[in-house]
């Protein structure tokens, strides 16, 4: 189980890759829009530091994280369909 | 009905094809957690459900 | 091609069991206007599509479905998650158990298993954003129903979210097809 500060960045990280998913769909039909584009870029940057801060500290979010010594990480990490409860 | 008084300028366009207005790009909500919750960054795209039940969790 | 991150898009945190409410959200598992569906319809469409911004636009949408997929996926097997025998049988749950017991197989509430004639991929960019369109109605609609049947606010949450999701698609495909007809006539 993720303790309540992993929980916390993992909320955290959902609502800014959130930003993204919003955004670049928006991008994608206004592929000029100046405006969003900055928004986007300041999002994606912010999104990257939290992925590699999270996954050091607690489980890999994506395979090329997952760089292990004496256990494989990616698969011992949690199933995210189980829920906390 | 309610009559929202759109101005009829798509009356204007040719007929035989649907169109969708282009979302104009104001703000991103202020607060991006209930953004989140919501389902879109973007308050004109906000319409809730507002039936029986789950109006609001 | 794809690669997978380790959380769903929305949290799913379930405390009470509902086989009764399981057997309906399972539509927008494999239902006909269901995520699976929606994916497979964008993911099949953008081979033919002619502007690659709204091929993008599909491959992006069609990728999101997945997640929503995922989401709906979690969401049946928290609420038949631990079910004892009983509750099976009285919720009527029992039909879906007997061959499938308590795994997540893709079907309509009423038992049409997921099929590739839920979807159309016309090979006409006008036809598929329209298909596109009504296909995003139709998901806010089944997601307007489901969330008449709840009342537990931890599948209410994940629920509005993915309704949500389908009116912010349709704004997008309704975008693209503003593109497409202005670059091309219809012959």
């Amino acid at each position: 189980m993720l303790s309540q500060e992993g929980m916390r960045m993992l909320n955290d990280i959902s609502i800014v890759d959130f930003v993204l998913v919003d955004l670049s769909l928006y991008l994608d039909t206004h592929p000029f829009d100046q405006e969003a584009m900055e928004y986007f870029n300041h999002y994606v940057r912010i999104k990257n530091k939290m992925s590699r801060d999270f996954s050091m500290r607690f489980f890999p979010l994506t395979t090329d994280q997952a760089e292990s010594k004496k256990e494989w990480r990616w698969g011992t990490a949690p199933l995210p369909w189980e829920g906390e409860c | 009905m309610k009559d929202f008084g759109f101005d009829g300028n798509c009356d204007k366009f040719p007929v035989g094809m649907a169109y969708v207005p282009w979302q104009q790009f104001d703000k991103i909500c202020d607060n991006l957690e209930e953004g989140f919750r919501d389902g879109t960054i973007f308050p004109e795209l906000n319409k809730p459900f507002t039936g029986r039940r789950c109006v609001k969790c | 091609m794809w690669s997978y991150e380790r959380r769903l898009q929305f949290p799913v945190n379930i405390k009470e069991p509902n086989a009764q409410l399981a057997q309906a959200i399972i539509s927008q598992f494999g239902g006909p206007d269901g995520e699976l569906a929606a994916s497979m319809r964008y993911l099949s469409q953008k081979f033919a599509t002619p502007y690659k911004e709204v091929a993008g636009l599909l491959n992006d949408i069609g990728t999101e479905e997945l997640g929503h997929l995922e989401i709906i996926g979690a969401i049946v097997f928290q609420l038949t998650r631990n079910l004892c025998m009983e509750e099976i049988e009285k919720s009527g749950f029992d039909k879906y158990y007997v061959d499938h017991t308590l795994g997540i197989w893709p079907q309509a509430a009423g038992g049409i298993p997921f099929n590739a004639c839920e979807f159309q991929s016309k090979g006409d960019i006008i036809t598929d954003l329209f298909e596109d369109m009504a296909a995003e109605q139709k998901a806010r609609s089944t997601y307007d129903n489901i969330l008449r049947l709840v009342d537990d606010p931890d599948v209410c949450a994940p629920i509005r979210f993915l309704r949500e999701r389908e009116i912010v698609h349709f704004q997008r495909f309704g975008e693209a097809d503003r593109e497409d007809c202005s670059k091309s006539a219809i012959t």
